[in-house]
């Protein structure tokens, strides 16, 4: 997917003063980045706040975005970025809270009780269940559907390393699958 | 290639995502094992079934008052915030470079010294030389203590064109 005619013009309205032009330019990609933000980060408030802050660094940093590449792609790496930071951070303070308290943390309600009965919900929690790098290049490769090369240059990293993250995650995903309802992997 | 590598290949190849040497060697191991097609048929249906739960888990949609809220934050950020192509850094130092290309060009103005000009090795700062009308400016500045020289051109405009150490 490569910049079309209409970004380009809207990008250089905006480089030249006209902030107007930056809605047009990234309303496609709303719902794309929030989507994305939920998914990396499981949770929609935090992604609401990684959504807005993307589309805010996009906005000061667009003079520094490379046209030779896809815009769309270019917004999922702020974002990926941005979900990172935020995912990291609150792993630090899920941990520090977890050893001030000195108990694990029970994240099931009744709801949460509920949606455990239903294979997709069980599919849902072993998304979670991935490492952090692993859910971003599950995400971006096999959701979003960016091929090795746009995925490792999103997250910044190697092929290979997104090749083993994508293997690892993939297997896990497959195992939880095998408890959750052995009959999804029957030949359709 | 063993079955053992074909299986520690197949969460790759059940999306397409082997380099095509290691696609070759699989696929024609695949067409002749049975176990290892079946075991590759199976992870690309579980697969399937993840993909679609995962892209049907309902991901929220941006209220048009949260949409509104972020629109009018860019649009109340100051106009600095689109940053400058090289960084404010560079910004810092082509403007620099324009205050000394002017200081230059009203030297050369006023035509050559009275004084016997010193020379390049005990200045901080040369004009080079450039022929016919003045289209570039090139202003040097040689560190005394390490010798280190930056080059900074400027256009006629006084535009920051680029630097060479």
């Amino acid at each position: 997917m490569r910049m079309n005619e209409t970004e380009k013009e809207l990008i250089d309205m905006v480089l030249s003063g006209r902030t107007e032009a930056f809605e047009p330019l990234v309303a496609p990609y709303r719902g794309a980045i929030l989507a994305l933000a939920v998914r990396l980060t499981r949770d929609r408030e935090e992604a609401l706040e990684v959504a807005q802050e993307a589309f805010f660094k996009a906005f000061r940093s667009l003079r520094r975005f490379d046209v030779s590449r896809p815009f769309r792609n270019w917004l999922f790496q702020i974002a990926a970025n941005e979900a990172r930071d935020r995912v990291r951070k609150k792993m630090r303070e899920q941990a520090a809270v977890r050893e001030a308290a000195g108990r694990t943390h029970d994240a099931g309600g009744p709801e949460a009780g509920h949606e455990r009965r239903q294979i997709k919900a069980g599919i849902l929690r072993a998304l979670e269940a991935l490492s952090p790098r692993e859910r971003e290049v599950f995400v971006l490769r096999d959701l979003e559907e960016l091929d090795i090369r746009e995925t490792s240059r999103v997250l910044g990293l190697s092929s290979i390393s997104v090749r083993v993250n994508l293997s690892s995650a993939r297997k896990k995903l497959r195992e939880a699958i095998r408890r959750q309802d052995p009959r999804m992997e029957e030949k359709r | 290639m063993t079955c053992r590598k074909v299986r520690k290949l197949v969460p790759l190849a059940a999306g397409g995502d082997l380099r095509p040497r290691e696609a070759a060697a699989f696929q024609a191991h695949v067409d002749a094992c049975l176990a290892c097609r079946e075991d590759l048929e199976a992870f690309r249906a579980a697969m399937a079934g993840i993909k679609a739960a995962a892209k049907a888990e309902s991901v929220g949609e941006w209220s048009e008052g949260e949409w509104s809220a972020l629109m009018a934050r860019v649009a109340a950020a100051p106009e600095r915030a689109v940053r400058p192509a090289f960084g404010a850094r560079w910004a810092a130092a082509a403007a620099a470079g324009a205050f000394l290309g002017f200081l230059v060009l009203g030297i050369l103005f006023r035509g050559p010294s009275p004084r016997p000009g010193k020379g390049p090795e005990e200045t901080a700062m040369v004009l080079a030389a450039a022929p016919g009308p003045q289209e570039r400016v090139a202003i040097t500045m040689v560190s005394p203590e390490t010798g280190l020289q930056v080059v900074w051109f400027l256009d006629k405009n006084f535009d920051y064109e680029g630097e060479q150490d």
